[in-house]
């Protein structure tokens, strides 16, 4: 998962790579700039090109600074809602791009660095990468070889960087940290950028990352709502008229594209894991309780394929979650297949009749558009 | 090594008297796999699901002979798992925990490249060579000898094809889940030797997502190696939300790397076919190879 700039910047500088001095914006209010103009607003959101997207600004004046706030506040970049942005003072100096990532087919880190940063980094394909094993010492080794040509003014002081971001990413166990860009020049280093992809497997032994989540639980809706409960839901579009309970990532991943591709709008994606409901309808109700809040929603789709799962049992669940649910009031088509569908059949038509029942999903997709048409 | 399993590989099962343990080798042992053993840290557990348990690896090994295992541990605890198993001489070794720490799962790749043994997962469902042998918990259901070949990422994802497969009087020579995590043991790229060498296999479906490079690796190799078999492509995750991950961890698009764009591009010029929907693929499956039901 990204973090947002700032979250990054924040475990940068902890690792002694320079930051700029900067100040968050939550409303037009902006207060006290830092230091001289001129200055950078970035929207906070966690994807990347946001540049390109245009939820970064550079502003000569405070008057520019708190007109752009302004203006990208409340809107949405990349489908997400901008409610944060960050003012920096404006950074000078040459521009490179450092990034340390796992790369999962060589079981090591890989070292990128290029003399040329900026936001054309991916399509330019200068970038040289060398892949080392994963500790501090390898990364530094592999780097010294990517900048040999660079002038020896500053070649330490990007080594220094690399080095506080080798050890912020194997210590906090990062997929991928990337300064993009770096500005470079005989006085120092500074990060224009951060990149961090967080890992939440490994939450529970990395309590600094857990805590930059939790402080955010409006940018970070989806990750904290996985940690609060234990598994995947994520909001694709809150506009969404098409409420997913369903298991499997892979599953339901799909089915949001089968729902699109047939012009329906999917709400939510959802990996509810009937392995682990050990008899309690929380997560269904939980599940329902999040799509009936969209007042967009006009029908819920259930799937879940059994292999080991006792549909009978879900079918109860379900049932329950329903009746513990009084917000649900549109139509819901429930495709159940594998090891007790049969019986979960009967519990439905006998607990709940109005569930449309099918162990058949291109049956369930018809109903389902059938049923918002 | 995977190729070559069969229903007298012996298995044991890492941590036999948990509860999935103890219910996924009853399983494993009733679809015809060949368990010998468990693994325990309980120290009053002698038997478990019909067959003896010991309190670690190494005397598993010595005393059944096994060369597989299906390791039944907590996600914190797979990379512990994984290198008992290897010291104790496991040539392969399946591991379903989902969320293994990225940093662990390099640990553990590295250490399985350096014993020259198999890893598969994690977050998978395992593999299965029906009628054979069963490693995992692939829902039975879904398992039908037959000449497809299935790779993928996703579980549910794999059963909705192997089931509609089955259904259609088609079924499968190998079924590997090389499972939804980033860094993983057998990838895709790994499989198509073993596909194209296979007997028994005459298609290869390969059910990816977004995130990662595996589809875009594999289309690489196809290309190196020659398309020998058909080769049909399921990619889920058109409508997938940028920057957060889709359940499985490695299902993490960011700006350009990892699009269904670039997948489907890439496959598509390697000769693959590539479908954006589960009745697509199948069709195209039975159509093409109506000759081949039993």
């Amino acid at each position: 998962m990204l973090l947002i700039e700032a979250d990054g910047k924040a475990l940068l500088a902890e690792h002694g790579v320079a930051v700029p001095e900067g100040v968050m914006a939550t409303d037009a209010s902006i207060g006290d700039l830092p230091g001289e103009g001129p200055w950078m607003v970035k929207a906070q959101v966690p994807v990347g090109g946001r540049g390109k997207a245009g939820g970064v600004a550079r502003c000569q004046s405070p008057q520019d600074v708190a007109a752009a706030v302004q203006r990208m506040l409340g809107g949405r970049l990349k489908g997400y809602q901008v409610d944060t942005c960050l003012i920096e003072q404006a950074v000078a100096g040459e521009e490179r791009y450092l990034a340390i990532m796992v790369d999962a087919a060589g079981y090591g880190l890989r070292v990128i660095y290029s003399a040329q940063g900026g936001v054309d980094i991916e399509r330019s394909g200068s970038a040289q990468g060398r892949l080392c094993p994963p500790h501090a010492g390898a990364v530094a080794e592999a780097l010294a070889e990517l900048i040999a040509s660079e002038p020896e003014a500053w070649r330490r002081h990007v080594a220094a960087a690399g080095h506080g971001l080798a050890d912020l990413l194997i210590e906090r166990e990062l997929a991928l940290a990337e300064i993009n860009p770096l500005f470079v020049s005989p006085d120092g280093c500074i990060a224009g950028d951060a990149k961090l992809v967080v890992d939440l497997g490994a939450i529970e032994r990395q309590p600094r990352v857990a805590a930059l989540i939790e402080a955010r639980p409006q940018i970070y809706a989806d990750a904290n709502r996985k940690l609060i409960e234990g598994f995947d839901y994520v909001e694709i579009d809150p506009d969404g008229e098409i409420g997913l309970v369903t298991t499997g990532a892979g599953l339901s991943m799909m089915l949001i594209d089968e729902l699109a591709a047939r012009g329906m709008k999917p709400l939510n994606f959802c990996d509810i894991r009937t392995g682990q409901m050990r008899g309690s309808p929380a997560r269904v109700m939980r599940v329902l309780e999040w799509i009936t809040a969209r007042q967009s929603l006009r029908a819920v789709l259930v799937s879940v394929f059994a292999g080991i799962t006792d549909l009978a049992e879900f079918a109860h669940l379900l049932a329950t979650g329903i009746e513990q649910s009084p917000r649900l009031r549109v139509p819901m088509v429930a495709r159940l297949v594998g090891r007790g569908a049969a019986e979960a059949r009967r519990i439905l038509a006998e607990r709940q009749p109005a569930v449309f029942v099918t162990e058949d999903l291109e049956e369930a997709l018809r109903r389902i558009q059938a049923v918002c048409r | 090594m995977i190729g070559s399993l069969s229903r007298n590989t012996p298995v044991i099962v890492q941590g036999i008297t948990g509860r999935m343990g103890r219910t996924h080798a009853a399983l494993m042992r009733a679809y015809g796999t060949n368990i010998v053993g468990g693994t325990s840290t309980r120290a009053d557990a002698k038997e478990a699901a019909g067959v003896p348990v010991f309190s670690n690896c190494r005397d598993a090994v010595l005393a059944t002979g096994a060369v597989a295992s299906v390791a039944m541990a907590p996600p914190l605890e797979t990379l512990a798992a994984v290198e008992e198993a290897l010291a104790a001489g496991i040539r392969i070794i399946v591991t379903v925990a989902e969320g293994i720490p990225l940093h662990d799962a390099i640990r553990i790749g590295r250490a399985v490249r350096r014993a020259g043994a198999t890893w598969i997962g994690g977050s998978t469902p395992g593999m299965a060579i029906p009628g054979e042998i069963k490693l995992g918990f692939i829902p039975d259901v879904c398992l039908r000898p037959g000449p497809f070949a299935i790779m993928s990422k996703s579980g549910t994802l794999s059963y909705e094809c192997g089931y509609r497969l089955a259904q259609a009087g088609l079924g499968h020579s190998i079924w590997v889940g090389v499972g939804g995590d980033q860094v993983k043991g057998v990838r895709f790229v790994d499989l198509l030797p073993v596909f194209f060498g296979d007997p028994r296999t005459h298609a290869i479906i390969l059910v990816g997502e977004i995130g990662g490079s595996e589809e875009e690796e594999c289309a690489d190799a196809l290309i190196r190696l020659g398309l020998c078999k058909p080769l049909y492509a399921l990619i889920a995750g058109r409508e997938a939300k940028e920057g957060v991950s889709m359940g499985h961890a490695g299902a993490l698009v960011l700006g350009e790397a990892g699009t269904l764009a670039s997948k489907t591009q890439r496959l598509t010029k390697a000769g693959a076919r590539v479908f954006g929907s589960i009745e697509a693929i199948i069709d195209a499956c039975v159509q093409n190879h109506l000759s081949l039901r039993a």
